[in-house]
């Protein structure tokens, strides 16, 4: 499935254009294609369920405020996750600002939680996610898990495509590491 | 109300619904288009009778110049909730367009039969000011209806391919 396909990016278009217009039920079918992989895509950048919930929030407020300027409808999904990758970032800048001057060493930050239910593979799949660097976890879930292209992904994290290919590399390095448990 | 059983990401969805309902109510939004239609059309016409009156007491042009300040913040306001907090999409603008035409229209035939009656400057100044807001609402108004029309045009060809 080829998430830069003709039949991908129409799709994408006319749910942008149905919500530029302002029909409400356009809306709905939005939130019910995005909303889990964006909560996903946000779970990875921050440390519990109830702050990608938080976030996401956030994110829905800012794409219904924003999509009526949206200029290339057909950009619908780098677009979307574009906002969502600010909405975490711009809470991770405001809880290092806030640890940095409350004294609060970055090692006495609270640390991931440990997610507690391993049942389903995408859950096991989470937590072997959470122990890889931000930069390489982001980047294999937009690709894998998230399907975008390569030059999407440079788009959205503002670095060329070939740094997008070498963290790439060395996320599913890591990962392969820690599957034959390599790391600690 | 959500089940206790559901997942992080089905409460979360069910959030981000409440929320997109409480965001997208027409009438919130339209109650913003129809406050800056009545700010603009006080500060209009205080600001006429402030300016054309020469010989205000001093006490009155206090009054005039608050009630001009309190209409401008009004205005400030509402544009600022429509750009920022409550935006209008493509339909919300053209019937923004239609109110702000129908007020402007009255405002000046109003203002114009204040002209005819009284023919005093306070009631000339109100009818140029209305008809440079007809003007604007008209062009607005234009400008809604082309940009929906374009996306219609666009979405009729997606749907159909």
């Amino acid at each position: 499935m080829n998430p830069e396909s003709p039949s991908h990016l129409r799709a994408d278009e006319l749910l942008a254009i149905r919500c530029q217009l302002g029909e409400r039920d356009a809306f709905d079918a939005l939130i019910a294609r995005w909303h889990e992989p964006l909560w996903r895509y946000l779970r990875t950048l921050c440390d519990s369920d109830d702050t990608a919930s938080d976030l996401a929030q956030d994110t829905w407020l800012r794409v219904l405020r924003g999509i009526a300027g949206l200029r290339e409808p057909a950009r619908l999904r780098p677009w979307l996750f574009g906002i969502a990758r600010r909405v975490a970032m711009d809470r991770l800048r405001g809880n290092y600002a806030r640890a940095m001057e409350g004294g609060e060493a970055l090692e006495e930050m609270p640390a991931p939680e440990p997610d507690a239910d391993l049942e389903s593979d995408l859950a096991t799949l989470q937590s072997d996610l959470d122990l890889l660097p931000i930069r390489e976890r982001e980047t294999l879930v937009l690709f894998y898990l998230r399907e975008l292209g390569i030059d999407e992904i440079a788009a959205l994290l503002a670095v060329p495509a070939g740094t997008v290919k070498s963290r790439l590399f060395r996320a599913r390095q890591l990962l392969r590491d820690q599957f034959r448990g390599d790391l600690p | 109300m959500s089940k206790p059983n559901m997942s992080p990401q089905m409460k979360s969805l069910q959030d981000v619904r409440a929320l997109a309902g409480a965001q997208l109510s027409l009438k919130a939004r339209l109650g913003y288009v129809a406050l800056l239609l009545a700010a603009a059309a006080m500060s209009t016409v205080i600001l006429s009778l402030w300016i054309t009156e020469p010989a205000l007491p001093s006490r009155t042009q206090v009054a005039f110049g608050a009630m001009t300040l309190i209409g401008i913040s009004w205005m400030g306001l509402a544009l600022w909730a429509l750009s920022t907090r409550r935006v209008l999409y493509a339909r919300d603008r053209v019937i923004a367009g239609g109110m702000a035409v129908a007020f402007t229209s009255i405002f000046v035939v109003g203002a114009g039969a204040a002209v005819a009656i009284a023919n005093n400057p306070a009631a000339y100044g109100a009818l140029f000011t209305g008809a440079v807001m007809l003007a604007v609402a008209l062009r607005v108004w234009a400008g809604a209806r082309r940009r929906f029309a374009e996306l219609s045009v666009r979405r009729a060809a997606l749907a159909g391919a």
